[in-house]
C-alpha cells in the first residue's frame, strides 16, 4: 500500500526538528555533528520520498550525493573537532568565543 | 618729446642718462640688493661700498633728471612692464611704468640724496661699531632704496601701492634689525601691522579706483593711456552729466570720489604716522639710527604725502576729503608735539616732531597748499635727516645713551655735530631763516588764506591747532639742544665722549648747509616783495621750465589750483583778511617767527643753566599722560590682545567644540551603535544557530502574511 | 601622447620605487620624478591649447579620445587632455611632487621604499584628476588619490595619525559620495541624448538646453539647483570651506611636512577645480542667479575672515598654516562666484599661488621642525640666529602668505580683489570684497606674531643636541619655491595668458561682464 506523501514530510519535518533542538541545546561539538547528520537526513527523506511520489529519479541521485557531501561534511567537522579539542582542551562550542565581537 | 637743454647736455656724461632712464635710480640699488644678498661678506666694508656706488649713481641720475626737467625735457610717461595685460578689453591691465615730472625728479634726488649720505654714515655707525650681521643690514637699505625710488617712479596707483608695502617691508626689516633683542623684534613687528592696516584701506582704495575708473594711472602722456583716473574723474564732475560715471554702492559721483579719496588716505596716514595710525613710529627708534633718519626723512613716512601729493589732482575735487586731510594734519602735528614735550631720549623727541612735521604737510595738503607741502617735504628731509644723523653721532659719542639727561655740554667736545644739530633744530623750530621757517610759514599761510576764503570752518580750527604746534616745536626743539649740548655734562660719558668718524661727519655738514639754505627754494614770506619768478619750486611744480604738453596737463600745481577754486572741485576760494597777499604772507611769518621766539626764549630760561631742573616733572599727571602718549599704545594692543584675541580663542573654541565636535559626533554615535550593534556576535555557535532559526521563521511568517495563507 | 607618457612614467616611477631598497628609494625616487617633470615643462613649450576644454570651439591641448567601453547607453572613454586651467596645475603637481620628495630625506627614516612609491602613487593620481576628461576615468582618478594620502597619513603621521587619516578619508569620501548623486542627477536628466559621460559632451549638453527629463520629481531649474548643492557640498569638503573644514588641521598637523605640501599645494585645489569645472562651469546660471551668488560670496567671506580668525588663536606652527590655507582657499570661492575676467582667472591663479606659498610654508615648517623637534610658538625663539637660511625663507615665505607685492600672493589675491569688487552678479559686491580684503591684515597679524616668537629674539630651546643650519637638501627646495613665487609675482602673464584664455568661454556662457570703461569726453580739464 501506498504511504501518503504528508507522512513521509511529517517524518522529515520530526527528524529535522530533532536535529535543530540538539543543535540549540547541547554544547558537545560531537553532539552537534551528530544533530546536523539528523537535519541532512530530514532533507534526505522528502528526496526521496517525492522521487518516489513523482517517479522521477533526480531526488535519488540528489540523496547519493549528499550521504557523500555528509561523509565529507563529517570528516570536516571532525577535523574542525580535533582542533577545537587541541586549542581549547574541551569540545565545548560555548568556549571557543575568542572570534566575538 | 626729450627736448635736451644744452646745459643738461653738457652735464650728461654717459653712465648718468638723466630722465630717458631715470628708472636706474631704483635698478642701481636693486642690483646692489641682489649683489649683497649673494656675496655680502666678500664686499668692501660688507656691503657698504656697492651701496655707496648704487645711491651716489642714483643721486647723479636724479640730478641729471632734475637738470634735463630744468632744461625743458619731459614729462617722461612710459609702461616698463606689463603684469597683467586684459584680454582684448576685458578687466583692466596691471602695468608698471615710469612717470617723471617735476614732483617725482624733486623727490627722487631728496631719496638719492638722504640715502647716500646714510650709506656714508652708516660706515661709522654700523661698520666702525663692529655691527655683525653687516651685508643684511646693507641688502636692506639697498632695498629700502630701490623701493622708494620705484615708489617715487610709480605711473599709477597700483605701482605705488606694490611699493609702498615694499617699503613698509624694508622698515620691517630693518627696525628688527637687532632682531636678537626683544625690542627691534616687537617694534618691527608693530609697524609693519599698523601701516599693514592703513594699507588695508588703501588696497580697497585702489580696487576701488581700478574698478570704477579701468585705469590706475596718474598721467596721461604715454601713448596708449587715454586718460588718467583723475582726468577721469575731474572731467565726470566737470563736464560730465550725472551717471556716466561708474560709482558703486548706490553714491552719487562726489561721494564716490570722496570716498575713494578717503580709503587711499587711510594708507597715507598709516604711513606718514597720522593719528591714529602714529604709534608705530616712536617705536621704530629700536632700529639702528641711520636707518631712523632714511625712514623719517626720505622713505617710509614721506611715502604717505607723497602719495597724497602725487594724486592731488584727485583730491581737490573733494572738500570733504581735503577737509579730513586737513583736520587729521592739524590735529597730528598738534597732538604730537605735546607728547614731544615731555620725552626724555633724544630719538623720541625726534620721532614725535616726525609725526608733527608730516601732520603739517597733511594740514598744507588739506588746506589747499600743495606747493607749501612739497615745499615742507623737501626743507624736512634736509634738516630731520640732519637732526637724525646727529642724533646717531650724539649716540655714538655717549656709547648708545640715548637719555638727554645723561649728557650735558657736549657742544665743545663736538663742535661738528653741534653746530650742525644746531642749524637743524633751527630749522625745525622755525627760525628765520633757516629752512623750516618758509616751508612751515607757507604751511600755514595757504591754510590761513583758504580759511578766510570761506573755506569749511574746519581749515580755521586746523590753522589754529598748527599755529599752537609751533610755539611747542620751538619749545621742546631748543630744550632738546640745551639737554643734549648746553650746561655741564652730567655723566662720565659726556664729560668725554667717543669721537665720531669722518664718514659721519661729511653728512652732518652737507645736510647743515642745506638747512641753513634751502629756504631759498620758496621764498613765500617774501613773495609781496619779490619778484614772481623767485618763488623757483612753485614754478618748478608748474612745470615752467617745460614745455606746453606738460604746463597744460593735469599735473601742475597751477591745474590743481585751478581745480581747488571752482566749484566743481573743492570750491575753495583766497581770502585775505583786506591785507593784501603779499602783506598777509609778511604777517603771517612774523607772526609765526614771534610765537617760536618766546618759546625758544622759555626754554633758554628753563633749560639754559649749566644743571637745568627738570621742570617737566612738575606737570604732574599730565606729564604722565604725555609720557603715555594718552595711552594710545595702550587701546592699540588692547584691540590687538584684548579683543581680536579672545575672539579668535572663542572662535577657536567653537570650531573645536562645535564644528569639530559635530563631525567627531558623528563618527562617535556610528562607533557607539557599531559597538552595541556587534554584540550579537557572541562566538558561540549555538547563538547564531538559534539567529539563523529565528530568521527563517520571520521569513516564513512573512511569507506567509504576504502570500495569503493566512 | 604626452599625457599617456606622463602618467604612465609616474606609475611606472611608483611601482619601480616601491620595488627598490629602503636605502635607494629616496634618491632613486628624487631622480625618478624628475621625468614627468621634465616632461611636463616639455609639454608647456609645445602648450597651444586654447578656450575652455569643456566648451564648444577650443582646442584641447594634448587630446586623446578613445572608446573604452560601453556601460548601458553611455560609452565610457579613455579622455584626456589639458587647457589653460588645468595645464598650470599638472605644473604645480609635478613641480610640487619633486620638491616634497627631497624635502622628505631628513624626516622620513622608515620604509622609505613604500613612502617614496606612495608619494609617486598620488602624484599620478593627481596627474589624472588635472588631465581627465572623462567623468568615469575622473572620477576614478578623484578617489585614487585618497588611498595613498590615507596611507601617508596614517603610517608615517604624528601621534594621533590613526585619527587623522582616517577623518580624512572618510570625510573627503562622503563629500566625494554626495557630488557623484549630484553629477548622476544631471546627467540622468539629461536623458537618452547623452550618450557618453565625458565632462566636455555634459557640459555642452548642459549649455544647450538639453536637460530634458524629471530625477527624483525635480526637473529643470529645479533639478539643476539641486545638483549644484550637492556638488558644491561635495567639493566643499575638499576645498575646504568653512564649516566643511575641520578635517584639514588634523590632517596637516598629523601628517609629515612633505605630506602636508602636496596636501595643501596640489590637494585642496582639487577641490576649486573642479568647483570651476562644474559647478561654475557646467551650472553657471545657478551659480550667477540671486541669490545663490551671494550666498558663496558670503561663505567664501567667512571662510576667509573665520579660517584667519582661527589662525590667530593657534600655537602650532603647522595648524597656523593649515588654518590659513582654508582662509586663502576662501579667496579662491569670492574670485570664482564674482564671475568677472579677473575674478575667476584671479581665482585660478591664486590655486597656483597659494600651491606654492603654502608649500613653502609647510615645507620650511618641516625643515624647523627637523632641527627642533618642536612646531609650538612658545617652546623655541630665535631660529634666525641658528638657522639663518630656513629662517628667513620662512619669513620670506610668511611675507609671501600676506600678499606682500612682487610675490605671487599678492597678484593673485589684488587679481581676486579687482575682480570680485565688479562683480556684476553678486549685489553689495564691493562690501563683500572689502571684508573679504581685511583678511590680509589678520593674516599679518599671526603671521608676524609667530615670526617674532619664534624665529627672532635670542635662541632659546632647551634640546640635548645641538642645533645645527639645515643641511643642502632641506634648503635647496625651499629657495627654488621661493624663486617661483618672485617669478610669478614678477611675470604672472607666464600662467595668467592661458588661464584667461581658458576663463573667456565660461564667462562667455552667462556672464554680465561689467563695463567699467568710463566715457571720457576728453574735455578740458
Amino acid at each position: 500500500m501506498a504511504v501518503e506523501p504528508g507522512w513521509y514530510l511529517l517524518l522529515s519535518a520530526a527528524v529535522f526538528c530533532i536535529g535543530l533542538f540538539g543543535v540549540l541545546v547541547r554544547r558537545n561539538a560531537l553532539v552537534f555533528l551528530m544533530s546536523i547528520e539528523l537535519m541532512i537526513n530530514a532533507a534526505n527523506i522528502n528526496l526521496v520520498a517525492f522521487a518516489l511520489v513523482y517517479g522521477n529519479i533526480t531526488g535519488q541521485t540528489f540523496v547519493l550525493f549528499l550521504i557523500a557531501l555528509a561523509a565529507a561534511e563529517v570528516a570536516v567537522g571532525i577535523g574542525i573537532i580535533l582542533a577545537l579539542n587541541r586549542n581549547f582542551e574541551s569540545i565545548d562550542v560555548t568556549d571557543a568565543v575568542t572570534m566575538r565581537w | 618729446m626729450l627736448g635736451t637743454h644744452p646745459l643738461a647736455s653738457s652735464i650728461s656724461i654717459p653712465i648718468v642718462p638723466g630722465i630717458g632712464g631715470a628708472e636706474v635710480t631704483a635698478l642701481f640699488p636693486l642690483v646692489t640688493f641682489v649683489l649683497i644678498l649673494a656675496f655680502g661678506r666678500y664686499l668692501p666694508f660688507k656691503g657698504a661700498f656697492p651701496g655707496i656706488v648704487a645711491t651716489g649713481l642714483g643721486f647723479l641720475v636724479a640730478l641729471a633728471t632734475v637738470v634735463e626737467i630744468a632744461g625743458g625735457a619731459g614729462p617722461r610717461h612710459e609702461t616698463l612692464h606689463t603684469l597683467v595685460a586684459g584680454v582684448s578689453g576685458e578687466g583692466v591691465t596691471l602695468t608698471f611704468g615710469v612717470l617723471i615730472d617735476p614732483l617725482s625728479a624733486l623727490m627722487l634726488t631728496i631719496v638719492g640724496l638722504i640715502s647716500l649720505l646714510v650709506h656714508l654714515f652708516s660706515l661709522g655707525y654700523m661698520n666702525a661699531e663692529g655691527e655683525i650681521d653687516l651685508p643684511r643690514y646693507y641688502a636692506a637699505l639697498s632695498l629700502f632704496t630701490f623701493s622708494m625710488m620705484a615708489f617715487v617712479l610709480s605711473d599709477n596707483l597700483l605701482m605705488s601701492f606694490v611699493f609702498f608695502e615694499l617699503v613698509g617691508l624694508c622698515s620691517y626689516l630693518l627696525i628688527g634689525f637687532w632682531y636678537r633683542e626683544p625690542g627691534p623684534a616687537s617694534a618691527a613687528k608693530k609697524a609693519f601691522l599698523v601701516t599693514r592696516f592703513g594699507d588695508y584701506f588703501f588696497l580697497i582704495g585702489v580696487v576701488a579706483v581700478l574698478g570704477t575708473f579701468g585705469t590706475a594711472q596718474f598721467a596721461s602722456y604715454a601713448p596708449g593711456v587715454e586718460a588718467s583716473f583723475v582726468e577721469i574723474a575731474t572731467d565726470a564732475l566737470e563736464h560730465g552729466e550725472t551717471g556716466e560715471m561708474r560709482t558703486f554702492l548706490g553714491l552719487g559721483e562726489r561721494a564716490w570720489i570722496t570716498a575713494i579719496g578717503l580709503l587711499v588716505l587711510g594708507g597715507a596716514v598709516g604711513k606718514s604716522a597720522q593719528f591714529p595710525l602714529h604709534t608705530w613710529l616712536p617705536d621704530a627708534m629700536e632700529g639702528p639710527t641711520p636707518v631712523s633718519a632714511l625712514i623719517h626723512a626720505a622713505t617710509m613716512v614721506a611715502a604717505g604725502v607723497f602719495l597724497i601729493a602725487r594724486m592731488y589732482g584727485f583730491y581737490a575735487l573733494s572738500p570733504t576729503a581735503l577737509a579730513v586731510i586737513a583736520l587729521v594734519g592739524g590735529f597730528t602735528a598738534f597732538f604730537a608735539a605735546t607728547m614731544a614735550l615731555v620725552k626724555q631720549e633724544l630719538k623720541q623727541v625726534l620721532a614725535y616732531s616726525t609725526i608733527s612735521q608730516y601732520g603739517y604737510m597733511m594740514l598744507a595738503l588739506g588746506g589747499g597748499g600743495y606747493v607749501a607741502a612739497v615745499f615742507h617735504l623737501t626743507t624736512h628731509a634736509i634738516f630731520k635727516a640732519l637732526l637724525f644723523l646727529g642724533a646717531g653721532a650724539v649716540i655714538i659719542a655717549m656709547h648708545h645713551e640715548e637719555n638727554m639727561w645723561e649728557m650735558g655740554g657736549l657742544k665743545d667736545e663736538m663742535r661738528t655735530t653741534y653746530l650742525t644739530f644746531l642749524a637743524g633744530s633751527l630749522a625745525l623750530a622755525g627760525i628765520f631763516p633757516f629752512a623750516g621757517f618758509w616751508s612751515k610759514d607757507e604751511v600755514l599761510f595757504e591754510t590761513l588764506v583758504h580759511a578766510l576764503g570761506g573755506g569749511a570752518p574746519v581749515l580755521f580750527v586746523a590753522y589754529a591747532l598748527g599755529l599752537l604746534a609751533v610755539i611747542l616745536t620751538a619749545f621742546y626743539t631748543f630744550r632738546m639742544v640745551l639737554l643734549t649740548f648746553h650746561g655741564d655734562p652730567r655723566t662720565d660719558t659726556a664729560e668725554d665722549p667717543h669721537s665720531i668718524t669722518l664718514s659721519m661727519k661729511v653728512p652732518l655738514v652737507v645736510l647743515g648747509v642745506l638747512s641753513v639754505v634751502a629756504g631759498v627754494l620758496n621764498m613765500g614770506v617774501f613773495k609781496g616783495f619779490l619778484p614772481e619768478n623767485a618763488l623757483f619750486l612753485e614754478r618748478w611744480l608748474d612745470g615752467a621750465t617745460m614745455g606746453e604738453q606738460f604746463r597744460e596737463s593735469s599735473l601742475t600745481a597751477e591745474h590743481y589750483h585751478h581745480v581747488l577754486t571752482h566749484d566743481f572741485g573743492a570750491g575753495y576760494s583766497s581770502g585775505y583778511a583786506g591785507l593784501g597777499e603779499g602783506n598777509l604772507a609778511l604777517v603771517g611769518g612774523v607772526v609765526a617767527l614771534v610765537l617760536a621766539l618766546i618759546p625758544a626764549a622759555v626754554a633758554w630760561r628753563l633749560y639754559g643753566g649749566a644743571e637745568p631742573d627738570p621742570h617737566m616733572m612738575n606737570l604732574g599727571r599730565i606729564r604722565t599722560v604725555l609720557m603715555n602718549n594718552y595711552y594710545q599704545d595702550e587701546y592699540q594692543v588692547w584691540l590687538a590682545r584684548g579683543f581680536t584675541l579672545p575672539i579668535a580663542t572663542l572662535a577657536n573654541k567653537f570650531d573645536q567644540g562645535i564644528i569639530d565636535g559635530l563631525v567627531d559626533g558623528s563618527g562617535g554615535v556610528s562607533l557607539f551603535a557599531g559597538g552595541r550593534f556587534r554584540q550579537i556576535q557572541t562566538g558561540v555557535a549555538t547563538t547564531y544557530a538559534a539567529l539563523l532559526v529565528l530568521g527563517l521563521l520571520i521569513l516564513i511568517a512573512v511569507f506567509a502574511v504576504t502570500g495569503g495563507w493566512i | 601622447m604626452l599625457i599617456e607618457l606622463l602618467l604612465a612614467v609616474t606609475f611606472a616611477s611608483a611601482v619601480w620605487v616601491f620595488l627598490a631598497a629602503d636605502e635607494t628609494a629616496p634618491k632613486l625616487a628624487a631622480w625618478l620624478s624628475l621625468l614627468p617633470l621634465a616632461i611636463a615643462l616639455y609639454m608647456w613649450t609645445q602648450f597651444d591649447a586654447s578656450g575652455n576644454a569643456l566648451l564648444s570651439g577650443s582646442t584641447v591641448g594634448f587630446e586623446t579620445q578613445v572608446e573604452w567601453f560601453q556601460l548601458g547607453q553611455y560609452t565610457l572613454q579613455y579622455h584626456v587632455g589639458v587647457d589653460g586651467l588645468s595645464f598650470p596645475l599638472v605644473i604645480l603637481v609635478t613641480v610640487l611632487t619633486t620638491l616634497a620628495i627631497v624635502s622628505s630625506w631628513t624626516p622620513i627614516d622608515e620604509r622609505q621604499s613604500q613612502f617614496y612609491g606612495l608619494m609617486l602613487l598620488i602624484e599620478t593620481a593627481l596627474l589624472g584628476v588635472f588631465t581627465a576628461l572623462d567623468f568615469f576615468l575622473w572620477f576614478i582618478f578623484w578617489e585614487a588619490v585618497l588611498i595613498p594620502m590615507y596611507f601617508l597619513i596614517a603610517v608615517w603621521g604624528g601621534p594621533r595619525r590613526k585619527y587623522a587619516g582616517t577623518k580624512f578619508l572618510l570625510y573627503t569620501n562622503l563629500g566625494s559620495l554626495v557630488m557623484f548623486v549630484g553629477l548622476f542627477m544631471l546627467v540622468l536628466g539629461l536623458g537618452d541624448s547623452l550618450t557618453q559621460l565625458s565632462l566636455p559632451a555634459i557640459a555642452q549638453a548642459l549649455a544647450a538646453g538639453e536637460l530634458s527629463e524629471t530625477v527624483f520629481g525635480l526637473g529643470g531649474t529645479e533639478l539643476r539647483a539641486v545638483a549644484f548643492l550637492l556638488l558644491f557640498l561635495g567639493f566643499a569638503v575638499k576645498v575646504p570651506i568653512v564649516p566643511f573644514h575641520t578635517w584639514l588641521p588634523d590632517a596637516h598637523v598629523q601628517a609629515p611636512s612633505p605630506v602636508s605640501v602636496i596636501l595643501a599645494g596640489v590637494l585642496l585645489k582639487m577641490g576649486t577645480y573642479a568647483l570651476l569645472r562644474f559647478n561654475f562651469t557646467m551650472l553657471s546660471d545657478i551659480a550667477t542667479s540671486s541669490p545663490a551668488a551671494e550666498i558663496i560670496a558670503a561663505v567664501g567671506v567667512i571662510s576667509v575672515i573665520y579660517g584667519a580668525m582661527l589662525a590667530l588663536a593657534q600655537r602650532d606652527l603647522k595648524r597656523i598654516v593649515a588654518y590659513s590655507s582654508i582662509s586663502s582657499m576662501g579667496y579662491v570661492i569670492v574670485g570664482l562666484v564674482a564671475f568677472t575676467p579677473h575674478g575667476m582667472s584671479g581665482a585660478t591663479f591664486q590655486m597656483v599661488s597659494h600651491g606654492l606659498i603654502s608649500g613653502l610654508l609647510f615645507m620650511s615648517v618641516g625643515v624647523l621642525y627637523n632641527a627642533t623637534h618642536t612646531r609650538m610658538v612658545g617652546d623655541m625663539a630665535g631660529l634666525a640666529e641658528r638657522m639663518p637660511i630656513t629662517a628667513w625663507i620662512f619669513v620670506a615665505g610668511s611675507f609671501a602668505y600676506m600678499g606682500l607685492p612682487l610675490m605671487s600672493g599678492f597678484v593673485a589675491e589684488v587679481l581676486i580683489f579687482v575682480g570680485a569688487f565688479d562683480s556684476a552678479v553678486v549685489s553689495g559686491a564691493p562690501l563683500f570684497t572689502a571684508v573679504a580684503m581685511f583678511g590680509i591684515v589678520i593674516v599679518a597679524g599671526y603671521l608676524l606674531w609667530a615670526m617674532q616668537r619664534a624665529i627672532f629674539g635670542s635662541f632659546e630651546l632647551e634640546t640635548d643636541y645641538e642645533v645645527e643650519r639645515a643641511p643642502l637638501h632641506d634648503v635647496a627646495p625651499l629657495a627654488v619655491l621661493l624663486g617661483l613665487i618672485i617669478l610669478l609675482g614678477v611675470q604672472p602673464d607666464l600662467i595668467y595668458e592661458a588661464i584667461q584664455d581658458a576663463i573667456g568661454p565660461v564667462l562667455e556662457l552667462n556672464a554680465v561682464v561689467p563695463d567699467w570703461t568710463v566715457p571720457f569726453t576728453g574735455g578740458e580739464i
